[in-house]
């Protein structure tokens, strides 16, 4: 009897808890909630063009984060969220690649906060952008590195840690808080993050091998080293 | 308390009883967690896959290795999700095939339904607790909804939960019909 109560009310009742859920999320967010993202999506259309082929900004050494040999046959884009776990723990996968792969493969890193999940992310990409300027392509890679190693992620770092991480790593502490408040790379931040998404990212880490004859290989989350590996070889492979 | 286990624990042991219908449980079940795992790369699967380029042991190096991805890309907490729920749909359907041999019949009424359910509140869930979701975050960007993640305690996770309750009440409900007397039953009249 009870089970028969049960099934006869539990498909519906499923559903009207689930519209209230989404319902409840559009009030208690103002529908304020992912303004940065509707926005990326809105300049989608203008980046993307044909048919579903993957399309980003040419790579720029003199404006793109790049670790490695910038004359690499192969590009790994990384499109990465600094609060995320799974971004930290693929992190440590990409090192290991780029150290295998040294000469043939380079590292190219693009933000990509999602800013619904993780409130402090797109500050901290901010951050890091403010380490570029100060300090150079090293001390951004030597920036990132260190805030992955204290973040607890999931939005788990005190945001007034972000001078001190500078100031770790040899940066002029009052200089870096100057050009984290004037909010200056915040354009910076919200172009890749419209990027990664027009570019089919749709959460993070997500990665486009690229092979030197333009070829893209979309890797979706924190995959395994031997994935990751696999991918890069058959990039090596496309001329 | 005479509870669910009452018909569960004798239709489990009827159904599995069955060498075939155990391997089904276990093929269903390794199915349901290679879609949960290969999901969300679906697209550099096919380019791999359709490859002419690529020899066949590369192609089969590659999907293997990707299933690794249960421990790096699935907190710990989803991935038992994931297991969880492929385990209970393999044997939901194992059920269910038992029931229709016993019965010569499709009707199972709410069963069917609560494991359809099940399996779609299991599917909405897996992968979901953090940022690399899946289906969900690709569903509720589309209907503008992505920040309902975010006021949600487990990410997500709360639909593989409801998938795992869904699907349990689904077997209790097929155990409970696998084990009702073959008697032909008047319809019940409402007083």
């Amino acid at each position: 009897m009870f089970l028969k109560t049960i099934n006869a009310y539990f498909i519906p009742g499923s559903i009207v808890i689930a519209g209230a859920l989404v319902a409840a999320a559009f009030y208690f967010s103002g529908g304020s909630f992912l303004q940065e993202e509707m926005a990326a999506l809105d300049q989608r259309e203008e980046i993307q063009g044909d048919g579903g082929e993957i399309r980003i900004r040419p790579i720029d050494v003199s404006k793109d984060h790049i670790k490695g040999d910038a004359r690499a046959t192969v590009s790994v884009i990384e499109y990465s969220d600094l609060e995320c776990p799974f971004c930290k723990r693929f992190h440590q996968t990409l090192q290991r690649a780029l150290g295998e792969y040294a000469g043939k493969a380079r590292w190219v890193y693009r933000h990509f906060p999602l800013t619904s999940l993780h409130s402090k992310a797109p500050k901290e990409a901010e951050a890091s952008e403010c380490a570029d300027e100060l300090g150079g392509n090293d001390a951004f890679w030597a920036y990132i590195n260190r805030l992955l190693e204290v973040t607890p992620s999931n939005d788990g770092l005190d945001l007034a840690q972000l001078p001190q991480i500078a100031q770790d790593i040899g940066l002029n502490r009052d200089a870096f808080i100057q050009c984290l408040e004037s909010g200056k790379y915040a354009s910076r931040v919200a172009e890749d993050l419209a990027e990664a998404l027009s570019a089919g990212g749709d959460g993070t880490p997500y990665t486009l091998v690229m092979a030197s004859n333009g070829k893209m290989f979309p890797i979706s989350g924190a995959q395994p080293y031997a994935s990751l590996k696999a991918i890069i070889e058959l990039a090596l492979r496309e001329k | 308390m005479r509870g669910p286990t009452v018909f569960i624990i004798p239709a489990l042991k009827l159904v599995f009883g069955s060498k075939l219908l155990a391997l089904a449980v276990l093929g269903i079940a390794a199915v349901f967690f290679m879609l949960a795992v290969y999901l969300p790369n679906l697209r550099l699967i096919a380019q791999v896959v359709f490859s002419n380029r690529i020899a066949v042991g590369t192609k089969i190096g590659f999907l293997v290795s990707l299933l690794g991805s249960i421990q790096t890309n699935f907190s710990l907490f989803s991935a038992a999700i994931t297991v969880l729920v492929a385990l209970l749909f393999g044997m939901n359907v194992a059920m269910f095939l038992y029931y229709l041999k016993q019965r010569r019949t499709v009707f199972v009424g709410g069963g069917t339904a609560t494991g359809i359910g099940g399996l779609i509140a299991g599917i909405l869930g897996v992968g979901c607790a953090a940022c690399s979701s899946v289906l969900l975050t690709s569903l509720l960007a589309t209907l503008g909804a992505s920040g309902l993640l975010a006021l949600l305690p487990f990410g997500g996770g709360e639909f593989g939960i409801a998938g795992i309750f869904l699907l349990l009440i689904s077997i209790s409900s097929i155990a409970k019909k696998i084990q009702d007397p073959l008697i032909c039953e008047p319809p019940h009249q409402d007083k």
